[in-house]
């Protein structure tokens, strides 16, 4: 049965300027820029595609410095579940290292990252809806 | 066009251990596993949602997958984008200019294939797939 992963819900490319990467991709693949937005409390600007039920999610600096070249790199992926606390024991269980599962930047839901044997792949899981409104006003 | 993401690339040193991971504990199931004796891989294709997770196995050393894994160590590789058409897509990649490794589609491990070359796309490794029906 395993941890009841269910799709990958977004996948991360890193760039030090986002919106530079996210409009490339637009350009060479016909993909659109579906929202922008700056992640709560921190500078890095997001920039997000949607590809069925994959997200592409640009991330980058606030502020871009005037480099020479705009790198990017695939900066990790996160896997959708049902069920998050039962994700995160099933995978200690089988002897992996899984941070708790904490308030993620989208509303309402929960993530936990994995922290080794995932093939050098900065993983984690995710489950929306995981905190009920109420508790979310608080 | 470009449809979904078919897959997502990851080097491993060992894909017999990474599946204790993806396999094992996320309880995903394994939709092709074979050695492509052509590019040096042992391939293995996971399926997650409509996607798939395809581990990268080096089993030669004068591989590109071999040379990422020395010089990067483990970790994400590749995006592959699905397409009912790759020739199309790949004419036009080349129409706009991007930079290609493969000039022309070849049969891979998630049917017929092709890469653009990473410098053309801010440093990140991109494939095109079409499935072969009744592929893998």
């Amino acid at each position: 049965m395993g941890a009841g992963a269910k799709y990958i819900d977004h996948i991360v490319i890193a760039s030090n300027d986002s919106a530079a990467t996210a409009k490339l991709f637009a350009e060479h693949f016909d993909i659109e820029i579906k929202r922008t937005m700056s992640r709560p409390g921190t500078r890095a600007h997001l920039e997000f595609a949607k590809l069925q039920e994959i997200v592409l999610e640009f991330a980058g600096p606030g502020e871009v410095q005037p480099y020479d070249e705009v790198k990017a790199r695939l900066g990790g992926f996160v896997v959708a579940v049902d069920d998050i606390e039962q994700a995160v024991a099933t995978v200690r269980a089988a002897g992996f290292p899984v941070g708790d599962a904490h308030p993620a930047v989208q509303p309402g839901a929960k993530i936990a990252s994995v922290k080794a044997g995932t093939g050098g792949v900065p993983f984690a899981f995710i489950q929306y809806n995981a905190i009920p409104a109420e508790e979310q006003k608080a | 066009m470009l449809s979904k993401v078919h897959h997502v690339g990851v080097v491993v040193k060992s894909a017999d251990e990474a599946m204790k991971f993806y396999r094992d504990a996320l309880g995903l199931t394994v939709t092709a596993d074979r050695v492509i004796e052509d590019q040096g891989v042992r391939g293995v294709l996971l399926a997650i949602g409509n996607s798939e997770i395809e581990l990268l196995e080096p089993t030669r050393a004068d591989t590109g997958v071999a040379r990422f894994l020395e010089t990067r160590g483990e970790g994400m590789h590749h995006i592959c984008f699905e397409s009912d058409d790759v020739d199309r897509e790949l004419e036009a990649a080349r129409a706009k200019g991007i930079e290609l490794i493969d000039q022309k589609p070849r049969e891979g491990l998630a049917g017929m294939i092709c890469f653009l070359h990473p410098k053309s796309n801010h440093g990140v490794l991109i494939e095109f797939a079409t499935p072969i029906a009744g592929g893998h």
